[in-house]
Formats: structure tokens, C-alpha cells, sequence
């Protein structure tokens, strides 16, 4: 549906009431496929208890045949590929392959230009404490304030470049090397959204990665886009976001395991633990859209003007997501989660300024595009022709 | 000799792929026509879909998706045969030969009755009529009751108290062309296919029976080609979660001398 054709209901109309999930604070309009059960309980809570059911001894046991299948024989080449933003996630991902197994794996990051001071030093850091091989790829920076304006456009997401550019320049630098295995970390939307069972063992795939990260689109739709929009962009520019073909992907014999499958994941031990083992370091500046210091801080917009489209399409944002998670980890009630939701889902954050400088934007032409993805099933017009929408803390 | 086939079985739940447990968990894999196109890369032998929608409510879920909201059967089957160039098998919600209609008129090359077989018998001999035997696929979901495979209609709810082995015996004297037997307690649970049951319903039927439920690995659809005599192995949920998944099960299957298509 385009913008064109969306009716949005008008006072005294309006969709029908949101539910929300009974355990966490998830809304039925997800941004990830979620479902719930008939007692009101969302797939992304019950999959999470699955890791309680999970004997975790066993599957390191067969995670160590695994790898052990793809070390490199002569030692003449990697025996992984890890993607890294220098996350506390990446630092984990090396922890284990290098430390704990003992293989030999290249990093490889993708660099969209957005990195924050702290997110940059994590990476850099890295290096240091790991002594891996490491792959930096940028992409021109023209090219990435052109992605930047037509992933507003065509999707109201400026950060498709790195949500592609993350999921498709490692698996090309896999091919290229020859280097079979990938590790990454956790599956998305099995952890926000619970779409797949533990005992699916699910492994990167092209369509995966098409349909959910890259939300359908591709590099060429990017290039067929841009003279509609009056923006230059060539198929040589997008060298890093195409992916491999099938034949490549068979001739090397590439797979990507997530390692969430073979680990107990658990962002809040992680942490702690990664920042006493490596020095891993939160972000020294509050954000002011989630209460969490050590997520994102590869890119300034991921916990900023990014998720507030989020909020601005669905109706919620990350302090949704972070306290579910946190809920769920028994770190926090649902009051308190509703109180973080209530002061922060909806605050515009100061990020945008830069945003709107970097690519030539003024304000009021990216609140006009941004209303053209509010997700109908979420906002409606109110009496004077305001947004409208339901919220977590109304009452019943 | 005809090839055995290996088939993925795409589940559709208000508009969208499910990935299916006990017929009672669904969780969202994703939009139909993505899927479908990837299936069509793979060169897979055929495609069933079945649509489990309890209510016929269509949900796109977000639309700042390149493809975008599917409202009706009608525009799913359209949609499909657009991308997809193998055989295409449709079923659920069809209860009369109008919905038989529908679904051949969009783009279904064969379709596949599950309950209104049990409530109305002579609609098999119907469609068999109308568009040949081999156009009518029933689907015998079973639950294993006291070490008896019996039949369950309506989403696995209703409990018929028959032996499926005598009902394909009876659909293939209404007039089916093929039988999809589904083993409700093995779906979405990667333990294995229920070779006794397979067995004894091919030796009771000439008709051709594709086996479902059970499938963890290539290792599975080996055994059950070698222990039994099915015409064809499907498989729901594997497909969806590694790369390449079905041409590497092939490759598999060539190596272990199964005779199917390369
Ligand atoms: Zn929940």
C-alpha cells in the first residue's frame, strides 16, 4: 500500500484497540512477525524460555565438531569469518571462536560512517585484544548520503545501507576468501520476535537476509530509484551490497551459523563480561531514547533518529524493545518497563540534527516523508487532526 | 521408472508463511512471494501450499516492504504462478467445487482436500470428474491414538475415530489421485518419519503417497525413501532454515542412489 491509497481513520473512528503482550510490553503491531498464544503471551517470550530447556553443554559439544570440520587443514587460510561492528556481541562472537576454540577468524566490519566516538574505540580496541586480522569496508560517503535520502524515500529507513551492507559485505568477503564458515550472533527476529524454535538450528540465508533485514529491496532497486528521486546512483557504486551468487555460494560451500544457537545468549552477562575481560566500553553519554549504554554504538542514528522512525511506522521504539528483554531476564518489572517506555518511545533525539546537516535535509521535509509510513493499523487523526495512537499505560 | 519427489509444503496462515508445530503453534517466516521466487531458483520438483487461516483474514504485517499486501486466495495463487514454474498444489479452506474452481482458474495445477473429504465424500468424486483424478490430492492428517493412526479433520480438532488406512482405501474409490499423508504428532518436531504408518497405508493404496511430518535432516528423507514406497517425501519447515537446502538434499539424495530428479 502506498500513501497514496492508505485511508487513515478519523476521530470519532479509529482501528481496532492494540493489544499488548501480558508478560513483556511487545504490541501486537510489530515491527518483527510476531504472534500470540490465547492467553496474550507474544512468540518472542515463550521462544525465550525455550533457552531454559535447552542442554547448552550439549550443543558447545557439537558446535566444537562443527568448527572443527572447517579449521583450516594447512593453516593457509581462516577458518572463519566473523561480522563485527565491535559490539559487546562481536567482542563475544571472537571471545568464543578465538579464546575459547582456539580457531583463527577474519573480521570483517562495515563502516556506514555513523560510528559514535565510543563505538569506534570498542572497534578499534579489538585489534588490541585479540590480535585477529581485520577488514575494514567503507562505502564513498557520496554514495552513502544517497542511500542515506532514498531509504527515507522508498522505505522511511535511512539505515537500509547498513542493514544491508552488515548482512552482505562479509559473506562477499567469505567467497572471496574462500573461508566457508560465518559466525554471527544472534538471529534478529528470533530474538525480537520469535520466529523460529531452538532446536531449528537456523543458519544465514539469502532469503532471510532479502526478506527481513533488507526488508525485500535490493542494491538495483536502490539504482532503479534513484533518477526518480533526482539522485545518481550506478550498479559500480554498490559494489559491497550485491550478493554472492548461488554458484559462488556452492563453490565455496558457505554457511553462516548463528551462534545464539550453540551458546547461551545473554546480553546482560555479556557485557559486564566483556567489558572486565577486554576493557569493552559503554557509551560515556546517556541516550536519550533507550536507558541502555552498551548497544548500538556502531551507529549514532541506530538508537536515535533510526528507531524513532520506528516509533513513527509502529508506535514504539527501543526503550519497547530493551525493556521486554530485560523483563524478561527478571531484571525488571512491568511498571517500571512502562514507565521507561512512557518518558521515551516517542522523544525525537538530537541525533537528527546531524543527520539532517550530513545529507541536506531540513526538518520539516523529513517529518512530511516520515508521515507517510505511520502505520495505519497504529495511528489515526484525532478531533483536530493530530496523531493518535494507543498507548501502553492507557487504561482499559 | 518415474522419478520420487521431494516436495516442500509451504504453510499460509493469514496471508503469510508460518513455520508449523502440533498444528497449533504457528510462528511468521515470511511473504508468500518472496519465498516462492527462492523456491523457483532452487528448481524444486513441486510446491504444495496449504492454507491453515482459521479466519480468512489477509496480514501483510508492515508495508515498508518492497512486495506488498496480499487480501485474498485469489491474488496468492496469481502472485505465485507469476515466479513460480513448477507444479503448484493448493489447498485448505476448500469446501466446494467453486473453491476447486477458484484455485485451478488462478494458477493451481492440483488441489488438496482435507476435511470436506470426511463432511462431503462425493466432492472428491466431483473434482475428479471435472478435472481428472490426478488433480485431487487428499490430505489425511492423522494423530497416532492407542498405537492406531487415526484420522483428524478440521486443523487436527476432529477426531473421526477412523483408520486412515481405511480412509485412503475409501478416497481412492470416491476418486483421488494422490494422497498427502500428514502425521500431526510429528509436525514441526524433527523426529523422524512414521515408516510403519507409511508403509501400511502405500501397501493398502495403488495411488501415489507423498509422506509429511517428521523431517530434520537430509538423513530422514533417506530413510523413509529406502524403508518405504512413497512417491514422494514433502517436508514443511527444514526448508526454511539453511541455505541452499533443498538442492543440497537432492545432491544428497543422487549420492545415496535415490532415484529422484537431479
Ligand atoms: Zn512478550
Amino acid at each position: 500500500m502506498s500513501d497514496h491509497d492508505r485511508k487513515y481513520l478519523v476521530h470519532p473512528e479509529r482501528p481496532p484497540k492494540m493489544r499488548y503482550c501480558s508478560k513483556c510490553v511487545s504490541p501486537m503491531s510489530s515491527a518483527a512477525p510476531i504472534t500470540f498464544d490465547d492467553d496474550g503471551i507474544c512468540s518472542t517470550c515463550k521462544v525465550a524460555d525455550q533457552r531454559d530447556e535447552v542442554d547448552w553443554d550439549a550443543r558447545m559439544k557439537k558446535f566444537k565438531r562443527l568448527c572443527e570440520r572447517y579449521r583450516s587443514k594447512d593453516g593457509m587460510n581462516y577458518d572463519c569469518v566473523i561480522p563485527v561492528s565491535g559490539g559487546k556481541d562481536s567482542y563475544f562472537q571472537v571471545h568464543i571462536m578465538k579464546n575459547v576454540l582456539g580457531l583463527n577468524p577474519l573480521l570483517v566490519t562495515y563502516h556506514g560512517n555513523n560510528y559514535l566516538p565510543t563505538g569506534m574505540e570498542n572497534l578499534k580496541n579489538m585489534r588490541e585484544v585479540f590480535g585477529c586480522d581485520h577488514i575494514f569496508f567503507t562505502p564513498s560517503i557520496e554514495v552513502l548520503k544517497t542511500m542515506n535520502r532514498l531509504g527515507m524515500l522508498m522505505m522511511g529507513d535511512m539505515n537500509w545501507h547498513a542493514h544491508c551492507g552488515i548482512n552482505t559485505y562479509p559473506i562477499r568477503v567469505a567467497v572471496e576468501t574462500n573461508t566457508p564458515l560465518m559466525i554471527w550472533g544472534e538471529h534478529g527476529f528470533m530474538d525480537i520476535g520469535g520466529m523460529h524454535s531452538y532446536n531449528d538450528f537456523v543458519e544465514f540465508t539469502y532469503r532471510n537476509r532479502h526478506e527481513h533485514d533488507l526488508r525485500g529491496f535490493e542494491w538495483y532497486d536502490f539504482v532503479e530509484a534513484a533518477p526518480k528521486f533526482g539522485e545518481k546512483l550506478e550498479a559500480k557504486d554498490m559494489i559491497g551490497f550485491m550478493h554472492p551468487s548461488d554458484e559462488d555460494m556452492d563453490r565455496v560451500g558457505v554457511r553462516g551459523i548463528h551462534l545464539n544457537n550453540y551458546v547461551r545468549w545473554d546480553a546482560n552477562e555479556h557485557g559486564p563480561m566483556m567489558v572486565e575481560m577486554y576493557g569493552f566500553k559503554e557509551s560515556e553519554e546517556e541516550f536519550e531514547r533507550t536507558y541502555r549504554r552498551m548497544s548500538n554504538l556502531d551507529d549514532m542514528h541506530e538508537n536515535g533518529i533510526h528507531d524513532y522512525l520506528k516509533y513513527i511506522k509502529f508506535g514504539y521504539g527501543r526503550a519497547t524493545d530493551h525493556t521486554c528483554k530485560d523483563i524478561r531476564a527478571g531484571l525488571m518489572t512491568r511498571e517500571q518497563a512502562i514507565e521507561e517506555v512512557r518518558i521515551r518511545d516517542h522523544v525525537k533525539s538530537k541525533d537528527l540534527w546531524r543527520w539532517l546537516e550530513y545529507v541536506g535535509w531540513t526538518e520539516e521535509y523529513f517529518d512530511e516523508v516520515c508521515d507517510r509510513y505511520r502505520d495505519p493499523r497504529v495511528w489515526w487523526k484525532g478531533e483536530n487532526g493530530e496523531w493518535v495512537k494507543d498507548n501502553l499505560w492507557d487504561k482499559e | 521408472m518415474q522419478y520420487r519427489r521431494l516436495i516442500p509444503v509451504l504453510f499460509i496462515m493469514n496471508g503469510l508463511i508460518v513455520r508449523s508445530e502440533d498444528f497449533s503453534t504457528h510462528q511468521i517466516i515470511g511473504n508468500i512471494i518472496n519465498e516462492a521466487a527462492r523456491y523457483n531458483q532452487w528448481n524444486v520438483d513441486e510446491l504444495i501450499y496449504v492454507d491453515i487461516s482459521r479466519d480468512k483474514t489477509y496480514d501483510s504485517r508492515r508495508d515498508d516492504h518492497k512486495i506488498k499486501a496480499v487480501d485474498s486466495i485469489e491474488t496468492i495463487i496469481t502472485e505465485i504462478s507469476k515466479v513460480c514454474f513448477m507444479p503448484l498444489t493448493f489447498g485448505g479452506g476448500i469446501k466446494t467445487i467453486e473453491d476447486v474452481d477458484l484455485r485451478i482458474r488462478t494458477g493451481a495445477d492440483k488441489v488438496v482436500i482435507n476435511s470436506a473429504a470426511y463432511h462431503t465424500p462425493e466432492l472428491i468424486t466431483e473434482v475428479a470428474r471435472k478435472y481428472g483424478s490426478q488433480c485431487c490430492v487428499i490430505s489425511a492428517d492423522y494423530r497416532m491414538v492407542d498405537g492406531t493412526p487415526i484420522l483428524f479433520t478440521d486443523f487436527g480438532s476432529n477426531n473421526t475415530g477412523i483408520n486412515v488406512v481405511d480412509w485412503v482405501k475409501e478416497c481412492q474409490k470416491n476418486g483421488a489421485g494422490e494422497i498427502f499423508l500428514h502425521a500431526i504428532d510429528r509436525d514441526g518436531k524433527a523426529c523422524g518419519y512414521d515408516f510403519d504408518t507409511i508403509s501400511d497405508v502405500t501397501s493398502a493404496t495403488s495411488l501415489p503417497v507423498i509422506a509429511c511430518g517428521g523431517a530434520a535432516d537430509v538423513d530422514d528423507f533417506i530413510d523413509v525413501y529406502e524403508e518405504t514406497n512413497v512417491a514422494a517425501v514433502a517436508a514443511g519447515n527444514m526448508f526454511h532454515f539453511t541455505e541452499r537446502a533443498y538442492p543440497r538434499a537432492k545432491k544428497d539424495l543422487v549420492r545415496e542412489k535415490i532415484h529422484v530428479r537431479p
